[in-house]
């Protein structure tokens, strides 16, 4: 590549996100191409971007999951770069190869990262060796082997397999007297799943709390971190409100955390933007590593918001190959910020889809609150991807501040057309456990029938 | 490019009365195709000397940075090479069943699959389309008569952008 071709990056996402991206880019003064799938030719970052090309048909397989037509777009209109947000071919290792093999700048770490740390057991690896509190556990490839461990580890315990990821095949185990026939399935199901029968066996922690720590490395041996973020609040591990920072910490711990944050990024000298996450046993103040997410996360405002740093925008300049401009002492946590997820997704009937047209769209204009989202007045949402439709962000001095201004913006938002969580949403701001802030990552399930008993 | 202007005027006074759809001329680095007929008024707008004269490369670039078609999701300037854009009203539109580069001769330096004015049958190759290497052979789908041709060769196509209009022969 000539070092004369000027920086142009095809972002390859929809939804808020791609907005998002572009605004970073439009505000870095540089050009941007979306690609797009035939039924979002009109969406809102379609008509934000600099050029739209239609990848493929609407169905996501065809479209936003197609390496080939994604790279081919991508260099033949001529970028330099390729951002692929969240979701989708965000983590896929097949798309930054791709990228490198065609002097496209993936925006996210380096293929071999992706791979390590897609996988359960290299990532826990590299979380060892950095010193980082993994789950008491490990692989297992007999019934008998599993039996034996999790008599030292103590039940419950959960089975999952080893390779590939989403919760497949993941058994929850009480007792000794199930474990094998528990073993046995998640085995032949790893096996048909991913051709790797191993098993995972390894501590349920039943009153946990998510948190995860906001990283950044350049390609100069620098890293830092951007504190922490607590999305205890879940519904099957699909997050519905998440905060900076997490107020259930001690000073002390949250040093701790910070720490096996920055050791596990230094482990492999990550580069790019990424979280690493934990889980958190209140009871017993002890860490355990979950994942890491190397790429930028739904939940990115809050950390915005209390650090005043652009994180997308430190993304792009990383994968272009400039240093930090930020050292670990220029970051600080100011105040506090809350992210609600509204989706198309109904609250009266069990979180189910409801896609449709947006009759009425009107945010209320408040201080305090940031609003991102592609909806519009009148945009027919379709059924085909995530049920995502707008992040509601407050800042406020405090945590109840920023809560209060959350019921304000829900109070005052006109929405009509698709049923949605938001009723679930003002009700969760009202919980005393929210209030209190002590909420683990298994409440809401828990919850939910009791929090919408009242259809009101 | 140097074209000698009398001489084009003279090709253009003598097609004025010849009887013709499609008239090919090449000559050194030098291809003029003219177009008349069922090809749609933009293409052969009065304003310019020769209608529709269309000077284009014909061989496939690499896969590098290539000009793309305004589509509707597209708001920059229109085509300048005289390609007509939109489908012929009434006719069938063979459409990009995906994204990629377009080619309209099996290999470079090869005539193209098909002209204006030739039949073509469902199972007809019409054009190529390159999509990371890999080249996919697009089939008309309909029985009739291209009529016009959308796309240029070696220009990113997107999925579902037209690339011919067929008049079907078996409209009744």
């Amino acid at each position: 590549m000539t070092a004369a071709k000027p920086r142009k990056v095809f972002v390859a996402n929809r939804g808020e996100i791609a907005l998002r991206i572009i605004e970073a880019c439009d505000r870095l003064g540089i050009d941007t191409v979306l690609g797009v799938s035939a039924f979002d030719k009109n969406s809102l970052p379609a008509r934000r971007a600099g050029q739209t090309v239609v990848l493929g048909p609407s169905h996501a397989s065809e479209s936003y999951l197609n390496v080939d037509a994604v790279v081919h777009a991508a260099v033949a209109t001529g970028c330099t770069a390729l951002h692929p947000g969240y979701g989708f071919l965000s983590e896929r290792v097949s798309l930054a190869q791709a990228c490198a093999d065609n002097d496209l700048i993936f925006i996210g770490p380096q293929p071999e990262h992706l791979d390590i740390l897609g996988d359960k057991l290299s990532a826990r690896r590299v979380a060892q060796a950095a010193g980082v509190p993994v789950s008491p556990g490990g692989p297992t490839t007999s019934g008998e082997e599993a039996l034996a461990l999790a008599g030292q580890i103590g039940y419950p315990v959960l089975v999952k397999a080893a390779f590939g990821g989403g919760g497949r095949g993941m058994k929850l185990v009480h007792d000794a007297k199930d474990l094998v026939a528990a073993w046995e399935l998640a085995a032949s199901e790893a096996q048909a799943a991913f051709g790797d029968g191993t098993v995972f066996v390894e501590r349920f922690v039943a009153d946990a709390k998510h948190v995860e720590v906001q990283i950044l490395g350049d390609r100069h041996g620098n890293h830092i971190h951007l504190a922490e973020r607590e999305c205890s609040v879940q519904y099957r591990y699909q997050k519905m409100l998440e905060e900076a920072p997490c107020t259930a910490l001690e000073e002390s711990a949250r040093h701790t955390l910070h720490g096996y944050a920055l050791s596990l990024a230094r482990q492999i000298n990550y580069v790019s933007l990424g979280t690493i996450e934990f889980l958190y046993d209140v009871q017993r103040n002890a860490w355990c590593f979950l994942e890491v997410n190397p790429r930028v996360q739904v939940e990115h405002p809050v950390t915005e918001s209390v650090t005043g740093v652009d994180l997308v925008r430190e993304q792009i300049l990383v994968a272009f190959g400039e240093p930090l401009s930020l050292r670990q002492e220029d970051i600080r946590v100011d105040g506090h910020a809350i992210e609600l997820r509204l989706t198309a997704q109904d609250a009266h009937r069990g979180l189910a889809p409801s896609p449709g047209t947006l009759t009425r769209w009107r945010p209320a204009p408040l201080g305090g609150i940031r609003l991102d989202t592609h909806l519009y007045e009148n945009y027919r949402f379709p059924p085909h991807y995530d049920a995502l439709m707008a992040k509601i962000i407050a800042w406020g001095p405090d945590r109840a501040a920023a809560l209060q201004r959350l019921e304000q913006a829900l109070e005052r938002l006109e929405i009509e057309g698709p049923r949605t969580n938001l009723p679930l949403l003002q009700r969760l701001l009202k919980t005393p456990e929210v209030v209190k802030n002590n909420v683990t990552t298994r409440w809401l399930e828990d919850a939910l029938p009791r929090l919408m008993e009242d259809p009101r | 490019m140097d074209i000698d202007l009398a001489e084009l005027a003279s090709l253009v006074a003598l097609l004025k009365e010849a009887d013709f759809t499609e008239f090919r001329y090449d000559k050194g680095e030098t291809h003029i195709v003219v177009r008349r007929g069922a090809v749609e008024a933009e293409a052969v707008r009065p304003s310019s000397a020769a209608p529709a004269a269309h000077i284009a490369p014909t061989t496939p670039a690499p896969l590098a940075a290539q000009p793309i078609a305004p589509g509707d999701t597209q708001k920059s300037k229109p085509s300048a090479s005289g390609i007509a854009r939109n489908p012929v009203p009434g006719a069938k539109v063979i459409t990009a069943p995906m994204l990629g580069t377009f080619y309209g001769a099996p290999k470079p330096g090869e005539p193209p699959f098909v002209h204006i004015g030739d039949a073509v049958g469902p199972d007809s190759v019409v054009c190529i389309v390159e999509v990371m290497k890999l080249m996919n052979s697009v089939s008309a789908e309909v029985s009739g008569t291209i009529v016009a041709i959308h796309a240029e060769n070696g220009e990113l196509v997107e999925f579902g952008q037209p690339l011919f209009s067929v008049q079907e022969s078996s409209a009744s």
